[in-house]
C-alpha cells in the first residue's frame, strides 16, 4: 500500500496512526465530550453591534434566575489584556468599555443546564452607544476615519517596508514588466469541531483547563498571567482535537476566559461549547488581502525583480497580524531565484472579527498572486508555464552547501525543480495542454503552480521544545511531549521517531497528550514546526534513554556502550550478535538489578535558533523557518461556460519535497487535504460576505465548504532531499499544497476559458460575467 | 403536558432503553447526554455537516435533525455499535489506509459508509462519493475516505 | 434551542386531523422535520402543539395504475422515490430530481409532503411536479379536495392549507404519449439548493412533431415556485428548434422575479434562467421525440 523510503525499521514506511483506532470507534474524547458531576453549562453574551461603547451592564436579573450559579463581566478581569506579544496586548477577555466586532463577548453565565444559561444571557441588560465603524482597510486608512483603538493615532496595525537590491533599476532593465492586482477572500479556518472548554478549580489557587487548543502552552501562560497564578498551578489538559488550522484553537476566546472565571466563581466545573454560528461569526479568520504585484523578467522569462504591496484586513485586534504580514512577504524569494525584492505591507484594524493564522499562513496570498502572474508573463513571452518555472526554480544545493536568498533566507535542500518535473510527467503536461478544450458547454484546462512553505518555524520568545521518555520496568515506554496532535499526525510521528531510535515497536510507545502538570513545554502546533523541532526533541530524548540502557547492556556484555545496538527489540553486540538479550530483559536488569535506576530520557531542541538565528520582522531578513518544503501542482478544471461553475477533475497531481517522508501515507493525506480544503476552497468556494461588520453567511449552507462529490482524487508524488536540519532529513509536510492549489486552479481556468480570475473565490457568477465580458470584447473587435 | 418528560423506548446498538425525555429533545442529545454515547458528534446547527450521522433502521440519518421521539420504537446504531473486539472492515480500511486525521468527522463517515455498503455491496465510485456528500471533512480531502470505503467494499464482498 | 411544546404522535390520518382541528393555529405538523427542525432550533418556529405524523405508515406508499396514474403518499421519504423502480421507469424525472435533493441523510428521513408543505420556492420537487401537471390531495375532517401543485404555494414559506387541513397524497397523471419531462438546477456542489432551477414538459403532436403542450416551472426565481406561461406560449403550437428553445428561456427570464442573496444576484439568476429553461426544454424535447 504505497511507497517506502529509506531503510529504517519504522520511518519511511506506511505507519497507521497511533490514535486511529480510538477515533474510528468513537472512543476518542474531544473537549465537548467531557462530563463532570456537578458540571455547569456556560454561555457567552455577545454584542449585536460591530462597534459600540458599553454604557452599562446590568446582570441582576440573570443572577436571580433559578439555576444560575455564576455571572461574569469584563470588569472581573481587573484590566487584564493579552495579545501576540508585549506591545500588542490590546484585547480583553470580555469587553469592558467598547466592543470592536459584532458578537464580541461582553458577559457570561454559568447555569445548571444549557436552556437556563441561554435564558440568563437574554436577561443580562447591556446599554450600548453604537459608533460608526470601518469595515475594510480602505475605509480604515482614510483621514479622520473612526478609530477602532482610540489609544492609537490611526487604524494601521502593522506596517513593513523592506527592500533588497534595487527593484527600480531592475525594472528599467527588464524586457517585460507587469503589474497586476489580486484579492484573497475572508475565510473560515474550517475545523469541524467547534471550540469547547471545560474548566474547574481544585482549590482557590489551582485551575484546570480542558480545551481544544493546538498550542496548549499559550493558555498556560496567558491564564497564569490573567489569574495571577504561578505557571505550576495552571493545568492545561488537551483532549483529542478536531483540527485547528492555526487559529482560535491556537489562541484565546471570550469563552475560554469566561469558563475559567465562572468555574472560579461558582466553585463547580463549567463547560462552554461554542456553536458553529459563533465560530462562523467570531472565530479568527484568514485575512482578506488586496495585493498589487509588479514583476520584471528578461526576454527568456528569468525573474529580475518583484515589488509586492499587500493590504490586509486584520479585524478588530492585533492577534498575530505581525506574523501574517511577515510571512506574506519574507518567502517571496522562494521557490524561484529573485535578485531584487521590495515589499510594502499594511495591515489595518477594522470592525470585523479578527484575522489571524490559517494553514498556508501568509505565503498563500503572495504565492497565489505571484504564480498566477507568472503564467500571465509566460503567456506574453510565448513560454510554457512549466518551462518558465524550471528556468527560475532554485537548484537543490549540493550536500554541505546552502542557497541564500537576497533576504538572508537559507535553504539547505530545495527539491522544487524535481517537483515540477515530476508533476509535469505525472499529469502528462504536454498532452494535457494540447487536449481538446471544449465539449459542448464544458471547457477544460490545466494549470500549474509551485510553492514553498517554512518548516520548523521559530519566533521570538519561547522556542525550545522538549520531550521526556520514561522506560517502564516492563519495557513499555511513556512518551511525554508538549507537542499537540490536532489531526496532522504528530503523535504518530513522535512515537515513530522514539521507537525507531530505541529499536522497539511503535506499539510499545504510549504517548501522553499534553497535560501541563506533567508534560514538558512546547511552543505549539503552528508554523509547521512539530515534525522538525518536536521531532528533534523526540530523537534526543530517545537517544538519551537509549544511552542509559546501552551503558547497562555494555556492563552485562562486558563491552563498551558504542559496541551495542538495539533493533527489533533485540539488544546485541554489533560484532558478535550471539551475545544478545531481549529488550524487556535489558530494561528489567536496568530497573531492578544493577544499577537499579529509573530510566528517563530527556531531550530538547532549539535547533532552529542555534543553527540559523531568528528572523527580523522589521527588515524582512533571516530565517523564519528551520528549513523549507517545496511543492508543485498541476490541476485540471472543468468549466461550464454557460453558468460559470468550475469543478476540479481527477486530473490533479502534487509533488511534495518534505525532505524525507517519515510516514508517506500521512504526507499524502495532508497534501490532498491541504490542496482541497484550504487551497481549492479559496480558489472556488469560500468567502465570508460582510455588510458593515455583519456576516451575511454564517452557516454551512451559505458558506460553502468543499465536499466529496467535487473532490479531485489528487495523486501525491514524493520528492526526497534529506534535509540536514530536520530529524531523519524531514521537513514540514503539506502546507505548501495549500499555497500551490489556488494558483494552479486559477491558471487552469485561464487555460480553459481565456479569462483571468484575479479575485478569489472564482464563484460561478464571477466567472460567468468574466466570460461574458470576454465574449463582448471579442465581438467588439470583429 | 407541555414541557413534561415522556416515555421514550428505543433500541440503541442492540440494547433496549426506556427513558424519560422531554419531547423537544433531539436524538443526538439523547445519545450524547442521556446515554453518554459521545462518539456521535455535533458540528453545526444547519443540518449540513453530517458529524451526527447515525443509522436508524439501517438508514443513514442526521441525529441532530431527528426528534428523539421519532426514533421511538426504532433501532438506532451509533459508532459505538459498529465493530466490536474486531474492527468492522470499513473501520479497518480507514485505519490501515491512513484516511483518518483529526477524527471528528470519522464516526459520521463510518455510519454513512456502513449504510451504503449494507444496502449496496458493490457501489460505483460515484455512489461512494454520494454516500458521504453529506459528511463534511476539513482535513483529508476525501480521497482516502473514498478509497478506503472501496477497499472495505471489496473485502466485504470476499475479495482481497 | 427548541422551545417546549406538547407532543402528539398520531398513528392514523383521522387522529392527526382531529388533533389539527382541535388545536388549529397553535399546532404545527412535523413529518421528517428536515426543513422544520432547522427553523425550530433557531427559535423562529415555536408551536404550542406539535403533531408528529411521521409514524402514520398509511401515508407511506407509491402506487401506480394506468387510469389514476402515480399516487405517492405524503409521508414517502425522498429516498424511496429516488430508488423506486416503478418511478425510475415511468416517471424518471422524479428520481433524477430526488437524486440531487440535498444529501442522502436528508433524503432518508425527509418526506415529499413535508418538502411541499414547507413552501420554499427553492425546493426541488414543486417545479417538476408542476411540469408533470401533478395535483395534491388535501384532507381534513370536512372531507378531501385536490388542488394543482402550482396553486399550492401562496407566498414564501406559505402554502394553501386551510385550518385543519393536511396534505395526504401527491397525484401525478400518466404522461401523455409523445411527451417528455426534464428538470435541472444550478448547483455548485451536488445536493445544493438550486441557485435557480427549471423543469419543463413538452408534449408533441403525433405525426408532425409540433409542440402540442408545454409546461415550464422555475425554482428559486420568485417567492413561490413559478410557472412561466408566456415562455410556454413560445413553444406551444410550433415546431421547436434551437432558436425557440433559446427564446423560451429568455421569455421565462422576464417573467421571473428572482431573489438576491449570497449565492447570486438577480441579474445572474435571470441569465441562468435562460440557460436552464433552454437545457431542460431541450432534454424534454429529446425525450418526447424518443417516446414518439
Amino acid at each position: 500500500m504505497g511507497e517506502t523510503f529509506g531503510d529504517y525499521s519504522i520511518l519511511g514506511k506506511p505507519i497507521p496512526r497511533v490514535d486511529a483506532r480510538a477515533k474510528v470507534t468513537g472512543q476518542a474524547k474531544y473537549a465537548a465530550d467531557y462530563d463532570f458531576p456537578d458540571m455547569l453549562w456556560g454561555q457567552v453574551k455577545r454584542s449585536p453591534y460591530p462597534h459600540a461603547r458599553i454604557l452599562s451592564i446590568d446582570t441582576s436579573k440573570a443572577e436571580k434566575l433559578p439555576g444560575v450559579k455564576a455571572v461574569t463581566t469584563g470588569k472581573d478581569f481587573g484590566g487584564f489584556r493579552w495579545g501576540w506579544s508585549g506591545p500588542t496586548r490590546d484585547e480583553e477577555p470580555l469587553a469592558v468599555k467598547k466592543v470592536r466586532y459584532q458578537y464580541e463577548g461582553v458577559a457570561a453565565v454559568a447555569a445548571v443546564d444549557e436552556e437556563i444559561a441561554k435564558e440568563a444571557c437574554d436577561l443580562i441588560e447591556v446599554e450600548y452607544e453604537p459608533l460608526p465603524g470601518v469595515f475594510d482597510p480602505f475605509e480604515a486608512m482614510q483621514e479622520g476615519a473612526p478609530l477602532v483603538h482610540e489609544d492609537r493615532s490611526g487604524n494601521i496595525c502593522v506596517e513593513y517596508h523592506w527592500a533588497f537590491g534595487d527593484v527600480d533599476k531592475a525594472f528599467a532593465e527588464s524586457y517585460l514588466v507587469r503589474e497586476d492586482t489580486f484579492q484573497t477572500p475572508r475565510m473560515a479556518k474550517g475545523y469541524l469541531e467547534t471550540p469547547a472548554v471545560v474548566s474547574y478549580w481544585t482549590d482557590s489557587n489551582h485551575l484546570v483547563y480542558i480545551g481544544a487548543k493546538g498550542s496548549p502552552y499559550f493558555p498556560y501562560r496567558i491564564l497564569s498571567r490573567c489569574f495571577n497564578l504561578p505557571l505550576s498551578n495552571v493545568r492545561i489538559i488537551t483532549p483529542f482535537i478536531g483540527s485547528d488550522f492555526g487559529g482560535t484553537k491556537n489562541d484565546m476566546t471570550p469563552a475560554d476566559f469566561s469558563a475559567v472565571m465562572l468555574a472560579k466563581k461558582a466553585g463547580r466545573p463549567v463547560k462552554i461549547v461554542t456553536s458553529q454560528f459563533d465560530v462562523l461569526t467570531t472565530d479568527l479568520r484568514r485575512h482578506p488581502m488586496w495585493l498589487t504585484i509588479k514583476t520584471g523578467v528578461t526576454k527568456d522569462g528569468i525573474l529580475t525583480a518583484t515589488y509586492l504591496k499587500a493590504i490586509a484586513d486584520g479585524g478588530a485586534y492585533t492577534r498575530m497580524s505581525p506574523l501574517t504580514m511577515m510571512l506574506t512577504g519574507c518567502l517571496m524569494t522562494l521557490p524561484y531565484k529573485l535578485p531584487n525584492f521590495k515589499y510594502d505591507a499594511y495591515n489595518y484594524f477594522t470592525n470585523n472579527p479578527s484575522s489571524a493564522a490559517m494553514r498556508g499562513h501568509g505565503l498563500y496570498h503572495s504565492r497565489f498572486a505571484a504564480d498566477v502572474q507568472l503564467d500571465m508573463i509566460a503567456e506574453e513571452l510565448g513560454l510554457d508555464p512549466v518551462e518558465i518555472r524550471l528556468r527560475n526554480a532554485i537548484e537543490n544545493p549540493k550536500p554541505g552547501e546552502v542557497y541564500e536568498a537576497v533576504n538572508e533566507v537559507h535553504v539547505a535542500t530545495c527539491g522544487v525543480k524535481e517537483c515540477i518535473e515530476k508533476v509535469a510527467e505525472a499529469i502528462n503536461w504536454e498532452k494535457m495542454r494540447k487536449k481538446k478544450k471544449v465539449e459542448g458547454h464544458k471547457a477544460y484546462g490545466v494549470g500549474f503552480a509551485a510553492a514553498t512553505y517554512n518548516s520548523g518555524t521559530k519566533l521570538s520568545a519561547h522556542n525550545a521544545c522538549a520531550a521526556i521518555i520514561r522506560i517502564c520496568e516492563d519495557g513499555s515506554v511513556n512518551y511525554l511531549t508538549g507537542a499537540t496532535d490536532v489531526g496532522q499526525g504528530s503523535d504518530t510521528i513522535m512515537s515513530a521517531i522514539a521507537a525507531e531510535v530505541l529499536g522497539i515497536g511503535i506499539e510499545d510507545i504510549d504517548l501522553k497528550r499534553v497535560d501541563s502538570a506533567f508534560t514538558p513545554v512546547d511552543p505549539g502546533t503552528y508554523g509547521s514546526r512539530v515534525t522538525v523541532l518536536a521531532g528533534q526533541a523526540a530523537r534526543n530524548a530517545a537517544l538519551d534513554a537509549k544511552q542509559q540502557l546501552l551503558e547497562v547492556a555494555a556492563q552485562q556484555f562486558g563491552v563498551k556502550p558504542e559496541e551495542v545496538e538495539i533493533k527489533n527489540k533485540q539488544v546485541f553486540v554489533k560484532s558478535n550478535p550471539d551475545k544478545n538479550m531481549s529488550w524487556e530483559r535489558l530494561v528489567r536488569i536496568a530497573c531492578y538489578e544493577s544499577p537499579g535506576k529509573v530510566i528517563i530520557g530527556r531531550g530538547y531542541s532549539t535547533q532552529g535558533i542555534t543553527l540559523l538565528g531568528l528572523a527580523d520582522f522589521t527588515r524582512g531578513v533571516g530565517d523564519i523557518g528551520t528549513n523549507y518544503s517545496f511543492t508543485a501542482q498541476a490541476a485540471e478544471v472543468e468549466v461550464d461556460v454557460e453558468t460559470g461553475v468550475v469543478k476540479c477533475t481527477d486530473n490533479n497531481v502534487i509533488a511534495h519535497d518534505c525532505g524525507f517522508p517519515l510516514n508517506p501515507p500521512a504526507v499524502e493525506t495532508q497534501c490532498q487535504g491541504g490542496a482541497y480544503h484550504q487551497g481549492v476552497a479559496a480558489a472556488l468556494y469560500e468567502e465570508f460576505k460582510m455588510d458593515k461588520g455583519q456576516t451575511l453567511n454564517p452557516n454551512l449552507i451559505d458558506y460553502k465548504r468543499p465536499r466529496a462529490c467535487e473532490a479531485p482524487m489528487t495523486r501525491v508524488e514524493h520528492v526526497v532531499t534529506n534535509d540536514p536540519y530536520g530529524p531523519f532529513g524531514a521537513k514540514e509536510a503539506s502546507e505548501g499544497s495549500c499555497c500551490s492549489a489556488p494558483p494552479a486552479v486559477i491558471n487552469a481556468i485561464y487555460d480553459a476559458t481565456g479569462v483571468w480570475i484575479n479575485n478569489l473565490p472564482a464563484e460561478p457568477e464571477k466567472v460567468f460575467w468574466a466570460l461574458k465580458a470576454k465574449k463582448e470584447k471579442s465581438k467588439g473587435k470583429k | 403536558m407541555k414541557g413534561e418528560p415522556m416515555e421514550l423506548k428505543l433500541t440503541v446498538n442492540g440494547k433496549p432503553y426506556e427513558l424519560m425525555v422531554k419531547p423537544n429533545t433531539l436524538l443526538v442529545d439523547v445519545l450524547r447526554q442521556e446515554l453518554k454515547l459521545t462518539g456521535t458528534k455535533v458540528g453545526c446547527l444547519d443540518s449540513a455537516c453530517g458529524a451526527c450521522t447515525v443509522n436508524i433502521d439501517g438508514k443513514a440519518v442526521r441525529s441532530c435533525s431527528v426528534l428523539a421521539f421519532q426514533a421511538n420504537g426504532r433501532k438506532v446504531t451509533t459508532i459505538e455499535g459498529v465493530g466490536g473486539d474486531k474492527l468492522h472492515p470499513i473501520q479497518e480500511a480507514m485505519v490501515d489506509y491512513g484516511a483518518i486525521e483529526c477524527g471528528f468527522c470519522t464516526p459520521g463517515m463510518v455510519m454513512s459508509a456502513k449504510a451504503l455498503l449494507d444496502e449496496n455491496p458493490n457501489p460505483s465510485r460515484e455512489e461512494v462519493r454520494e454516500a458521504i456528500q453529506g459528511n463534511l471533512c476539513a482535513d483529508e480531502g476525501y480521497v482516502k475516505y473514498i478509497e478506503a470505503i472501496e477497499i472495505a467494499a471489496k473485502k466485504m464482498r470476499g475479495g482481497q | 434551542m427548541i422551545a417546549d411544546f406538547e407532543y402528539f404522535a398520531p398513528k392514523t390520518v383521522d387522529e392527526a386531523l382531529s388533533l389539527l382541528s382541535q388545536y388549529r393555529e397553535e399546532a404545527k405538523i412535523i413529518a421528517g422535520g428536515q426543513s422544520m427542525l432547522v427553523v425550530m432550533k433557531q427559535g423562529l418556529l415555536t408551536p404550542e402543539y406539535l403533531i408528529d405524523i411521521k409514524g402514520i405508515t398509511a401515508l407511506d406508499y407509491i402506487k401506480y395504475d394506468e387510469g389514476k396514474g402515480l399516487r405517492i403518499g405524503a409521508l414517502t421519504i425522498h429516498r424511496a422515490i429516488e430508488k423506486s423502480p416503478l418511478i425510475r421507469e415511468r416517471f424518471g424525472v422524479l428520481s433524477e430530481m430526488e437524486r440531487n435533493l440535498a444529501t442522502i441523510q436528508t433524503r432518508n428521513w425527509g418526506t415529499i409532503g413535508g418538502n411541499l408543505c414547507h413552501g420554499d420556492p427553492a425546493g426541488d420537487p414543486a417545479p417538476v411536479l408542476i411540469a408533470l401537471k401533478a395535483k395534491l390531495k388535501l384532507s381534513s375532517l370536512r372531507g378531501e379536495r385536490t388542488i394543482e401543485v402550482e396553486e399550492f404555494s401562496k407566498d414564501y414559506l406559505e402554502v394553501a392549507l386551510e385550518p385543519g387541513e393536511m396534505l395526504t397524497e401527491i397525484q401525478v397523471p400518466t404522461p401523455p404519449p409523445h411527451s417528455g419531462v426534464a428538470g435541472e438546477k444550478l448547483m455548485v456542489m451536488k445536493g445544493d439548493m438550486g441557485i435557480v432551477g427549471a423543469a419543463v414538459s413538452i408534449t408533441l403532436k403525433p405525426g408532425n412533431g409540433v409542440c402540442q403542450d408545454a409546461r415550464i416551472a422555475l425554482s428559486n426565481c420568485a417567492s413561490t415556485p413559478l410557472r412561466t406561461k408566456e415562455a410556454e406560449k413560445v413553444l406551444i403550437g410550433k415546431a421547436i428548434n434551437e432558436g425557440l428553445l433559446t427564446k423560451a428561456g429568455e421569455v421565462a427570464s422576464t417573467e421571473a422575479n428572482p431573489p438576491v442573496d449570497v449565492h447570486g444576484s438577480a441579474e445572474y439568476r435571470r441569465e441562468m434562467i435562460k440557460v436552464f429553461v433552454r437545457r431542460a426544454a431541450a432534454k424534454a424535447l429529446e425525450r418526447a421525440k424518443a417516446a414518439s
